[in-house]
């Protein structure tokens, strides 16, 4: 075991890790920009500079030489080192800004170095509050500039691609940005042009940066060079709150943050997970807060006549014995009812407990698997979060042709997320005359043609697990609230600033953000008991509890378990058959 | 030191005709590249070259002086994959106009040297980096290089044995920077030329993450010397230190600006007064710099009995580089001098690292207002704190080249630049 | 590096992606090149130079000729492009005058020859002649420093110890669509003995 002094505490350490590596696994803080774990480190900022030395030995006794003091000698390399791409070795002393004041000065003077050139526009930069220039500048950084000559300029507001934008006079030449479409994306879309500190990011001429993960590049920027052009002048960051959760677009279960104000996601970022994403999503998966704030399905709907172009709003109550009614007077046997892989491992096992003991049967589903479509990263084929926790729950799965004739043959048809029409899969002819009860988040095509719609919490809403294509269940949290929720009361709800001091007098809240909807377990609750039965799921939790007690596979699978592990490999012998 | 008048020059000797291989061959060239290959008494094993280029302690023409035998020991063994030695003929340290001599006038002993490197180094390929602004040059290298092919002295079976070896010449398009050894493998990879971070040492992972050696061309084109008479011939010329003939380059305001070769260890006055003939218009010696722009300037009071070696130079405040000595007259504005080379720093950094991309434009900016009489004594203050910001916190030493003339002008000619400044009693902090 | 050659290689693009095209002839030189590097990225410099003697310059399109022809991403050959000062990334004029202006040039009147063109053009440096003849540039060091001032035509001949009458002559010659001969600079003798200034190695 070699070991090394880091600020005069010894640490032992194995193999050969970079030295900011280790510092930082270390809690201790050494500023950087252009590194990043997952990428080659070109050591170009010339921040992570430290003080590097290393024991003396003796080469023939092996004995460590000593001082006049009996101290052991230190060869201390000519000058500072950067620690980003320093290998670790046995006997190295290591002095950070901690304890060496030329340390300290080599930081301060890299950040005066940077900012000349920088822009102070920090007020109206949509990185200010997460920038790690800002806080580096804050910590490290002169008391002011000396720098009373004209600024270089560089081109501002650029278009890079349909979803970033440059401004290539914050840029500070850290080279991520280039290095992730060379190394992680590989798609080869950035370059830096030009030479010296006319330097800047950019696509060839004349093309377009729209590779599908090129957004990483915003979160990747250590300032506000890239940002999304969605998101840009939207919100400051310390307006919104930072949620977990999973991204719902495919099969990944790729790990985000939902970051919300007033209940609307303003913008989804990757959330670290090495077993599943590493630091990265997809542009796409970015794209789901359409699918969180527009469109959602508010308030029960009905169509008052089969001809009726559209559906009017009702009431839970109506809505719910209205369902009571269309069941009871239908034969169980005309009834089809329908799981979803779009909707989590909670609401399908509510679905079909709700099922079984009241409609007599057991729920089916379909795939949404669309073949080619996926890459080696993090597009995946299977278009639905919650796949395989369909086959785990052992709901039927059926082909398109089985399915169709299922819904053929039905003339009540309960079902749950999926939009069939979208998809190619129905056509309104094919449902005219049946009584479609739809169960979603959106304004679907499936809502609109249905005879009754009940709206449902979608995945930011609630609490509720996903497993994805490698069988890894990991589970979301309530970014958003809904009518019936209430952050303060919630305790695995966030509480940002302007939730907590916003009022309904000022701008800063507008209730129609909360969507009139409940979760599906509590749905089916309600609707049990019309019928006499009592089933009671208040949370999420409850109904993974009551599964976990019935399916081996979800055995020990609780939130705090998923919250621990990043997420649970379920790898029991039942689940690799159903996935065979 | 020998009498410089009667130096028979090795480099490129008064022979007219001598970029004709079959001339060249005439006057023994090959002679040295055919010894190593087949006289197997003298030269056992190319380990045994190695040896005596390392005893010769050629020391690097292209700025840093390092020995060139020992830089070739560093090659690890043999693992039967490819291996390269690259020539750095992109010469473009302003002052420096050496290489292209040895180009035009003696282009095969160039290419014997590299040759012979290769054997000693169980290279697999050459590869010549010429600056793109030369392509009079490359021309004629084409010329040679395609000659030499011909007469079986590259490629395969040089010269009858089993050694092989190509030569590919590559041009550059304009960057200073890629004279930077590692700033040229990349350059030679396509890419844009960007310094690598160090280590890996090329040595280790080079061209293509394969071992390389990197030299100078006019350090090459000293090894057939050596081979032929011997390391004690070679270390019998000029300084001790730094032994052997040197193409000095002479700019500026004298009579007779030029490349000459003569010993290491030229004493400056005598480059100056006689070699180059004098000052131009009688004026008065103010200055030089002695080894390119990046070397730190020397007023005339300290030329008196300095000698260009590296050690001498090192002594007097500066540095050997790469022997282009720039001579600046009475007249010579200092100031303006030292705002030009800063300009050309801040052209050539490849922005990479941080005080580099920064600082040499800061450096070129505060100069410019000091040249227009807008700067105040703050400035200067300002220039030397910049400079200690750059030295030595960068990938590659440009930063440094940059720095040096700053620090070392202003130093040594404060009292000019003082006197374009307005006072300032503010301290810069 | 005639811009009239741009005539013969510049036609409708065979892929559809380029307004150049490389003649056949040029496609399999570059197959030979190709052959001298273990990666194909290696001859980016080589056949962006190729690509600017055959159509006067480099500019995005043929950027993106060079790109397809080696099967890069065009970001790459733009980013390369770009790092470099002697590829054209705009059109010039049909001669390009690089005049240097840095250290030894600067001390032996390279501002002033500049200058002199400036005004003798009627442009400014980084500018065009209207009639398309002449670009006159600042050039960094040139590697001619003992023999300045001096200025590069084109990127190819070095012209050297400029006057102001040389450099009429100069222009006249490139007008009538005549290039300056290499200039061949000896290397002195350094005998004291001899003042003879003119002998070299290859002047016997």
């Amino acid at each position: 075991m070699a070991e090394i002094v880091i600020d005069g505490i010894p640490y032992s350490f194995e193999g050969k890790p970079k030295l900011l590596d280790f510092i930082l696994s270390k809690n201790k803080d050494v500023p950087f920009f252009c590194y990043h774990p997952s990428m080659s480190a070109p050591a170009n900022c010339r921040m992570c500079m430290v003080k590097v030395g290393q024991y003396v030995k003796n080469r023939e006794t092996g004995d460590y030489e000593l001082d006049d003091q009996g101290e052991r000698r230190i060869r201390w390399f000519p000058k500072l080192q950067t620690s980003c791409n320093m290998d670790m070795m046995d006997d190295m002393i290591v002095h950070t800004h901690e304890t060496d004041d030329l340390v300290k000065r080599a930081h301060k003077d890299t950040l005066e170095m940077i900012l000349i050139n920088h822009p102070l526009d920090c007020p109206i930069c949509d990185q200010a509050g997460e920038c790690p220039l800002q806080i580096q500048t804050y910590k490290y950084g002169p008391e002011g500039s000396r720098f009373e000559v004209k600024k270089q300029h560089k081109p501002k507001h650029v278009q890079l691609g349909p979803r970033v934008t440059l401004d290539a006079e914050r840029c500070i030449n850290c080279t991520r940005c280039t290095r992730f479409t060379d190394e992680i994306s590989q798609s080869h879309q950035l370059t830096i042009t030009r030479r010296g500190d006319k330097n800047h990011p950019t696509t060839a001429p004349g093309t377009v940066f729209d590779d599908p993960y090129s957004m990483n590049t915003i979160d990747l920027c250590p300032v506000g060079a890239l940002t999304s052009t969605d998101f840009r002048f939207k919100a400051r960051v310390w307006e919104m709150n930072q949620t977990p959760g999973l991204d719902i677009t495919n099969g990944k279960g790729v790990n985000v943050d939902l970051w919300t104000r007033d209940n609307v996601v303003l913008r989804i970022t990757p959330r670290h997970n090495p077993h599943v994403n590493e630091y990265w999503m997809t542009d796409k998966g970015r794209d789901a807060i359409h699918l969180y704030n527009e469109q959602r399905l508010s308030t029960p709907a009905i169509r008052l006549h089969p001809n009726d172009s559209s559906l009017v709003m009702t009431s839970w109550d109506n809505a719910y014995q209205t369902t009571q009614e269309i069941v009871e007077s239908t034969d169980t046997k005309q009834i089809l009812v329908l799981g979803s892989p779009y909707a989590s491992v909670e609401e399908n096992g509510a679905w079909m407990q709700f099922s079984e003991s009241i409609l007599k049967q057991s729920p089916s589903y379909t795939t949404h698997i669309e073949k080619e479509s996926g890459d080696d990263f993090l597009l995946v084929d299977d278009q639905a979060p919650n796949t395989y926790g369909c086959e785990l729950l052992g709901l039927k799965k059926r082909t398109k042709a089985a399915f169709k004739k299922a819904v053929a043959e039905a003339k009540v048809i309960l079902s749950l997320h999926d939009d069939y029409i979208e998809r190619g899969w129905l056509s309104e002819e094919e449902i005219k005359g049946k009584t479609w009860i739809y169960f979603g988040t959106n304004h679907t095509q499936m809502a609109k043609a249905a005879t009754l719609t009940i709206p449902i919490t979608c995945a930011v809403e609630h609490t509720a697990s996903y497993v994805n294509v490698d069988q890894r269940i990991q589970r979301t949290y309530p970014a958003k609230e809904t009518k019936y929720t209430n952050r303060r009361l919630d305790l695995e709800m966030s509480e940002g600033r302007l939730d907590r001091f916003g009022t309904k007098f000022d701008h800063w809240v507008n209730e129609d953000h909360k969507v009139d909807c409940k979760p599906l377990w509590e749905i089916v609750g309600d609707l049990s008991l019309l019928w006499g039965h009592t089933l009671s799921y208040r949370h999420g939790r409850d109904v993974l509890d009551a599964l976990a007690s019935n399916i081996p596979a979800l055995e020990g699978v609780t939130y705090q378990a998923m919250d621990d592990q990043r997420g649970i490999l379920l790898t029991s012998s039942e689940t690799q058959e159903a996935s065979s | 030191m020998s009498d410089w008048t009667t130096y028979e020059p090795v480099l490129i000797p008064n022979i007219a005709g001598l970029d004709r291989l079959e001339t060249y061959r005439k006057h023994g060239g090959y002679d040295a590249l055919h010894a190593v290959l087949h006289d197997q008494n003298t030269w056992p094993d190319p380990a045994s070259v190695v040896q005596e280029v390392k005893e010769a302690n050629i020391r690097g023409r292209g700025g840093a002086g390092f020995n060139a035998g020992l830089k070739w020991s560093f090659m690890p063994p043999v693992d039967g994959g490819p291996r390269y030695l690259a020539c750095n003929g992109d010469e473009s340290e302003p002052g420096t106009f050496k290489d292209r001599k040895i180009f035009e006038y003696n282009p095969f002993l160039f290419i014997e040297g590299a040759t012979i490197a290769a054997y000693a180094m169980s290279i697999t390929s050459i590869y010549v980096y010429i600056r793109g602004e030369y392509r009079s040059w490359i021309h004629k290298m084409e010329k040679a290089v395609s000659d030499a092919y011909d007469a079986g002295l590259l490629g395969q079976n040089i010269l009858g044995s089993d050694f092989s070896v190509d030569l590919v010449l590559h041009s550059g398009a304009g960057a200073y920077i890629c004279g930077e050894e590692t700033s040229l493998l990349e350059s030679l990879e396509g890419k844009r030329g960007y310094p690598r971070v160090k280590p890996p040492f090329p040595a280790q992972r080079g061209l293509w993450g394969r071992p390389t050696t990197i030299n100078n061309i006019e350090t090459l084109s000293n090894v057939p010397g050596v081979i032929r008479n011997g390391a004690d011939w070679f270390k019998s010329i000029g300084a001790e230190s730094h032994p052997g003939p040197i193409l000095y380059g002479i700019s500026g305001h004298v009579n007779r600006p030029g490349v000459y070769e003569l010993p290491s260890g030229m004493p400056v006055m005598t480059l100056i007064e006689e070699v180059a003939q004098g000052m131009r218009n009688g004026k008065k010696l103010k200055a030089i710099i002695p080894g390119g722009s990046s070397t730190p300037i020397l007023p005339a009071k300290d030329l008196e009995d300095l000698t260009m070696d590296a050690d001498a130079l090192r002594g007097a405040g500066s540095m050997m580089g790469t022997a282009g000595m720039v001579v600046m007259d009475e007249d010579t504005d200092i100031v303006e001098t030292l705002w030009r080379i800063s300009k050309f720093y801040h052209h050539e950094s490849c922005g990479q690292c941080t005080p580099c991309r920064e600082g040499t434009g800061w450096l070129e900016k505060i100069l410019e207002k000091v040249v227009t009489g807008q700067g105040t004594t703050r400035d200067l203050d300002l220039l030397l704190d910049i400079t200690s910001q750059m030295e030595g916190r960068t990938i590659c030493a440009l930063a440094d080249a940059a720095a040096w003339p700053v620090r070392y002008t202003i130093s040594r000619f404060r009292d000019e630049f003082e006197a374009r400044c307005k006072p300032s009693l503010i301290p810069v902090g | 590096m005639s811009q009239k050659s741009s005539d013969n290689g510049a036609s409708l693009s065979q892929n559809g992606t380029s307004a150049y095209t490389f003649t056949k002839e040029q496609l399999a030189e570059i197959e030979v090149l190709k052959t001298k590097y273990p990666e194909v990225q290696a001859v980016t410099l080589p056949v962006l130079w190729m690509a600017q003697d055959t159509f006067g310059h480099v500019d995005p399109e043929v950027q993106r000729l060079v790109a397809y022809t080696l099967d890069l991403p065009e970001s790459h050959v733009h980013g390369v492009a770009e790092f470099y000062t002697q590829y054209f990334k705009t059109p010039k004029g049909k001669h390009v005058l690089d005049v240097c202006t840095c250290l030894s040039c600067h001390l032996c009147g390279g501002m002033d020859t500049l200058g002199y063109l400036e005004n003798k053009l009627g442009i400014k440096a980084g500018e065009t002649t209207p009639d398309g003849e002449f670009t006159l540039q600042e050039a960094e060091c040139l590697g001619a420093c003992g023999y300045a001032p001096m200025m590069q035509i084109t990127n190819d001949v070095y012209v050297n110890h400029l006057t102001p009458e040389k450099v009429d002559q100069v222009l006249d010659q490139l007008a009538s669509g005549d290039t300056p001969d290499f200039e061949s600079i000896p290397m002195p003798l350094v005998s004291t003995t001899s003042n003879n200034e003119a002998a070299g190695g290859s002047d016997e």
